[in-house]
């Protein structure tokens, strides 16, 4: 157990956790963002593998910033692709988002043993380009807080910083722009906006395109800094979790960030903890990512729900 | 349609029209993407096609591939029934198949007992497991869809582990258990192939849901509710009973899957994700046969086709399996579109031009 | 003085096939109030719609200052100095007024929304045009009186020249309405116009200038207000001098729901009614009469069991309701037809046999162990098809196959079925066309005939002073007064007692209650 708090104080564990996090954070964000507009994105972890693999692939000829462009573009091709089916065709959200999920399941493999020169693609591995982590070694000239502001800001992913420039960008695009008052009031009551002669279609696809984006840069870092490569179905669950997260963040940026950040520490656990109990198997603690999310969203929303009823209650 | 209208067989031709639109557009897309990645194309498409009828064993796996998607699909249709997005059919299929090896495994394995039991354990487990996200809901309106996908991968992992670490013989470094006893796996039907009890099966699941969801009062009230919930809660109906009902009947069907898988002769033991992705499957069976029971079996029987021949290819030429995922996800896109027949609209539509009358954008 | 707007000839074929406009003019002059007065049906929201860019006309034309225009959606209309206000608001809940006011047009500052300039806005406009409402609490939280005002700073706020008030009155407390007409002098005296659409025709003739009729899809003139009278606008809009006449009930028998010291409450625990005490007589109508959202609806929903009560008895022939499910009360002989009868009655994509006996899954008739009984339900759904003349394929077609009156006879058919002993009715014929109107009050007035007990409630005065035989007024959540009907009655008494301006003396009150 000291093992473990001493493991959990480290700087080292304060990496780790920012790194599982930012994945998780751009696609809570993307989820965010397209639920506030009226439309439950479950495809954010499709749109994240998709995202994942072409980074990879054009990160083979071009340089790291045109491969992480590259998946956010994938990402928001994808949005697209929801936008047009749910908006023009009315297909149910739902179901697009699953027949993205299934086309990128399939689809990331099949273009892998493409990619990789025709083998069928069941184990292979593409080798990337990285995202440049962010190196602040001249913070250690602080005297005296010096080397611990070193050892917990240097390192990080340029994506990471990207990603809580995000929270502050989404937060200022959601409440203090007008673009943002008429996403949240599609979102509420889009009748509303409609007659207010908002285009109401168009700024759910904007949302879902967003969406795409956001997923696609959460997608190009698990694929160009978590791991350095593409692997089959690595982004194992973490587009489901982000949904998770944007249940439980309150439909709020910041709420967003927090709900990504309590995962990614539990993510961040699960990598650290196999070093540490080597008696508990593997699998077990790869489970707790997901234990924990199904935890988590059935105690917010039963707070939630007490929530309202105490709220109104106070208002009474 | 519980009472039979004139009006009942317009529907289903004008649904199998839909769904043979879409399954043709599919296919020329999949023909377009062979075309641009095979070095022989005519031998993958005509592999894709027509593989699953060149031999007895081919069809065997076909029928096998058949059962297992109507049984998917019944648990997603009873769910979408109820508009419920459970997508927990994954879990259930692993917890389902996980006690019907320990059933197979223990001394009831060589009894006569050992098939209805282990079924019986295995549709135990699933609905149990599909209990948790409904009761999740109705309880603490947790969102179905994120608790269900969750539970997925803890199944996974669960019995992967307890394969890796108790189930298989050890020392051998396998990743499934030895085979079960005879007595534990189910009898072909004709003897050599995969054509066993699970077609029974699954064709017996098919009449019990059209029987639960037609020509019982559960079944018209889960229906009401996925209907209009108002409705039946103004009806009397108590939605969340039906909801949480639903989603448990529904986790025994994948449980009862689960048994089908291990059981079958195409296992006859449990190994590691054995499920090959087929339980998700079940959401574009479900969505193609409307959520109707006894439309699924005719929808499995197209698509395992389609999904055998798509294996065959993986197997005897340079396009891999996965390629279908392609098919899947634009027959799922299509279905699931408001397009009608011959789709002139949604032509129009993809062509950028707005549909005849301009329909006012429905207010969510 | 040359026309600044005018409609043409306009015809309008919905898809399914309803005219809703054959030949309608509108010719509106600048500065006036001019009101479009018809029976629900006659045409007149479609004919708004058409001029606000909703729809568009399959012939005619319309003209804007002489000059032939055509909106392809509200925007253009908007953009032309048209704003209109609908009957459901198109607001967002949780946003403040000011954000619902500025939605869309908002005012800027570099990329950012400027919060500050909005608020002064809408302060501005609200003293401008004497509209008073606070900018800055969320309009969810308001009343609809109030909600109302926010409609119309919003099209003020677009500059709107001309507005449509799409039968703003029916919201309304009679006090209310006047403080609406103080609003549209103050617009008219600062050079806006005026479009009102209403069928209560004091109203029109106190508020408006001129009047255009319409009816069956038709106008069938315009006139001066000061040169017409209530009589001969009617003949006009009705085309024959009907009036819907009700015969009173010949004689009531024993009380058959008391309700006693009921108290309701929100999920919230906020009070929504409480001290509610009262009886119905088997063979009488009891009007629950009071401005929405006073608590004559959550009373309906707790004696149908949709809603805890918090506190009381309700008595059915002796039973309480209150340990009893929905179900089992619609065992005991209750019956509701809600408001909303297509969202709340019924399950559209269910078949007519379904839909008929989906309050009665509990009837040994059409269920047993469990299962369903298809040649009882199919025998059921054609006897009641024939009785209620609902026209449709058959038992076996969805509900939603049908059109919408006779969706609305379904709802009735199921719940009138078998004589009920009680019956509870919210907004009968709100939104519904004189036809169905006419059935739906000799549906009504049949089942008090049968015996029935029945709770009205509806937002029309003139549809409770026309069905009732004792009225109860409500103001928040209390009952305030209770009338027995007479000719004396007017909607103006009522009024005063729905804003809580007078109240009554307890004996007086005691007496009606009985």
């Amino acid at each position: 157990m000291i093992e473990l708090l001493v493991t959990v104080f480290s700087a080292t564990f304060f990496v780790t956790v920012i790194r599982t996090t930012t994945p998780l954070l751009f696609a809570t964000l993307g989820g965010l963002i397209s639920d506030l507009s009226g439309a439950l994105n479950v495809a954010l972890e499709g749109m994240m593998l998709i995202a994942a693999l072409t980074a990879v692939i054009v990160s083979v000829y071009a340089p790291w910033y045109v491969a992480v462009l590259s998946g956010v573009a994938a990402g928001a091709m994808l949005g697209a692709l929801m936008a047009l089916f749910h908006l023009r065709f009315k297909a149910d959200i739902i179901l697009v988002g699953f027949a993205v999920n299934i086309l990128a399941t399939g689809g990331t493999v099949f273009a892998l043993a493409q990619a990789t020169g025709g083998d069928k693609g069941t184990s292979i591995n593409l080798q990337s380009k990285a995202v440049p982590a962010v190196n602040l070694s001249f913070l250690e000239a602080i005297p005296l807080i010096g080397p611990t502001l070193k050892a917990l800001l240097s390192g990080h992913s340029i994506l990471s910083w990207l990603g809580v420039f995000m929270v502050f960008a989404v937060w200022y695009f959601l409440f203090r722009t007008p673009y943002g008052l008429w996403l949240r009031g599609v979102g509420e009551y889009p009748a509303a906006p409609e007659a207010a002669g908002i285009p109401v279609g168009k700024v759910r696809a904007w949302s879902l395109v967003a969406s795409g984006a956001l997923a696609g840069i959460g997608g190009a870092q698990l694929a160009m800094f978590n791991y350095i490569g593409f692997t089959r179905d690595m982004t194992s669950g973490r587009g489901f979790i982000a949904l998770g997260a944007v249940l439980l963040g309150a439909r709020h940026p910041v709420g967003a960030m927090l709900a990504a950040l309590l995962f990614g520490i539990f993510e961040g656990l699960a990598v650290v903890m196999p070093n540490l109990f080597n008696w508990i198997p593997g699998e077990i603690i790869q489970t707790i990512p997901f234990v924990v999310t199904v935890l988590a969203l059935i105690l917010f929303s039963y707070r939630a729900q007490r929530a309202l009823k105490t709220r109104a209650q106070a208002r009474a | 349609m519980s009472t039979t209208s004139p009006s009942r067989w317009k529907a289903v031709r004008r649904e199998a029209g839909r769904a043979l639109t879409a399954v043709v557009i599919a296919l020329a897309v999949a023909l377009i993407v062979i075309l641009c990645t095979s070095a022989d194309p005519g031998a993958a498409f005509r592999t894709l096609l027509t593989a699953p009828l060149s031999s007895n064993r081919t069809m065997g796996l076909w029928i096998d591939d058949v059962a297992k998607l109507t049984l998917t699909g019944l648990a997603f249709s009873l769910v979408f029934q109820a508009r419920q997005f459970s997508m927990g059919v994954q879990g259930q299929v692993y917890m389902g198949g996980l006690f019907a090896a320990l059933i197979a495994m223990s001394p009831i394995g060589t009894t006569p007992l050992a098939i209805p039991v282990a079924m019986l354990a295995a549709m135990c487990a699933g609905a149990v497991y599909g209990f948790i996200p409904g009761y999740a809901k109705a309880r603490f309106g947790a969102s179905e869809i994120v608790s269900s996908l969750m539970l997925n991968y803890i199944a996974i992992l669960v019995v992967n582990y307890l394969i890796r670490a108790h189930l298989a013989p050890a020392g051998t470094g396998q990743l499934m258990t030895a085979k079960f006893p005879d007595t534990a796996i189910f009898p072909a039907i004709i003897p050599g192939t995969r054509f066993d009890l699970g077609i029974i099966i699954a064709l017996v699941a098919t009449f019990a849901v059209w029987f639960l969801l037609y020509r019982t009062s559960w079944g018209l009230k889960l229906r009401l509710v996925g209907h209009n919930p108002k409705f039946a809660e103004y009806a009397g109906i108590r939605s969340s009973f039906i909801m949480v009902s639903a989603m448990t009947v529904a986790g025994a069907f994948g449980g009862l899957l689960g048994s089908v898988f291990v059981q079958g002769r195409a296992f006859g033991n449990l190994a590691q994700s054995f499920d090959g992705n087929l339980a998700f499957e079940g959401i574009l069976i479900a969505i193609v046969a409307r959520s109707r029971p006894l439309a699924v079996p005719f929808v499995a029987l197209a698509y395992g086709y389609l999904r055998q021949g798509a294996q065959l290819m993986g197997i005897r030429t340079d396009v891999p399996t996965e390629m279908i995922s392609v098919v899947q996800a634009i027959i799922i896109l299509l279905v699931a579109s408001s397009f009608s027949l011959p789709g002139k609209k949604f032509f129009m539509g993809l062509l950028g031009k707005k549909p005849a009358p301009a329909t006012p954008e429905a207010a969510k | 003085m040359a026309p600044l707007l005018e409609a043409l000839s306009i015809g309008k074929t919905y898809p399914g096939g309803t005219v809703a406009n054959d030949g309608a003019n509108l010719s509106v002059s600048a500065g006036e109030v001019h009101a479009v007065v018809g029976e629900n049906g006659a045409g007149k929201s479609t004919l708004m719609k058409i001029l606000f860019g909703i729809e568009q006309p399959d012939r005619g034309e319309i003209r804007l200052d002489g000059k032939p225009v055509n909106f392809a959606n509200p925007r253009e209309a908007i953009d032309q100095g048209i704003g209109m206000v609908f009957q459901h608001f198109s607001l967002v809940p949780s946003f403040s007024v000011y954000e619902n006011v500025v939605l869309g047009s908002e005012p800027r500052n570099g990329i950012r929304f400027d919060r500050n300039e909005a608020i002064a806005r809408v302060r501005e406009l609200s003293e401008k045009f004497r509209l008073a409402v606070d900018p800055l609490p969320p309009v969810g939280q308001l009343p609809v009186g109030q909600q109302q005002r926010v409609e119309i700073l919003k099209a003020l706020y677009r500059d709107a020249k001309i507005l449509i008030l799409d039968e703003p009155t029916a919201v309304l407390a009679p006090q209310e309405v006047e403080e609406l007409f103080v609003a549209v002098r103050a617009l008219v005296a600062q050079g806006r116009t005026v479009i009102f659409i209403a069928h209560k025709l004091p109203e029109v003739l106190e508020i408006s200038d001129r009047i255009t009729v319409m009816r069956g899809g038709k106008t069938v003139g315009s006139v001066n207000a000061r040169d017409v009278t209530e009589d001969s606008l009617a003949t006009m809009m009705v085309g024959r001098e009907i009036a819907l006449r009700v015969d009173r009930t010949k004689g009531r028998g024993d009380v058959a729901c008391e309700v006693k010291a009921l108290k309701l409450t929100a999920e919230s625990g906020a009070t929504i009614a409480q001290d509610l005490n009262l009886k119905v007589h088997a063979g009488e109508i009891l009007g629950l009469v009071g401005v929405e959202g006073n608590g004559q609806a959550e009373l309906l929903e707790a004696i149908a069991g949709l809603r805890p009560i918090a506190d009381g008895v309700v008595y059915l022939n002796g039973t309480s309701l209150s340990p009893l499910s929905v179900l089992e009360r619609r065992e005991q002989g209750l019956a509701s037809i809600p408001e909303d009868r297509i969202a709340r009655g019924l399950a559209t994509g269910a078949t007519i046999a379904e839909n008929l006996i989906a309050t009665r899954l509990a009837d040994k008739r059409f269920v047993r162990n469990g299962l369903l009984d298809l040649k009882a339900m199919k025998a059921n759904a054609l006897s009641l098809i024939e009785r209620f003349s609902i026209r449709s394929g058959g038992p076996g077609y969805a509900v939603g196959t049908l059109s919408g009156g006779n969706m609305q006879k379904v709802v009735v058919a199921r719940e009138l079925s078998e004589q009920p002993k009680l019956l509870l009715v919210n907004q009968p014929t709100r939104g519904v066309d004189l036809g169905a109107t006419q059935f739906i009050w000799k549906s009504l007035t049949d089942a008090r005939d049968g015996g029935a007990a029945v709770l009205l409630s509806s937002a029309d005065l003139s549809e409770l002073l026309a069905l009732s035989d004792r009225l109860v007024v409500f103001y928040r959540g209390k009952i305030v007064a209770a009338f027995v009907n007479s000719d004396d009655l007017t909607a103006e008494t009522l009024g005063t007692y729905m804003l809580g301006l007078s109240s009554q003396d307890p004996e007086t009150m005691r007496a009606a209650l009985q």
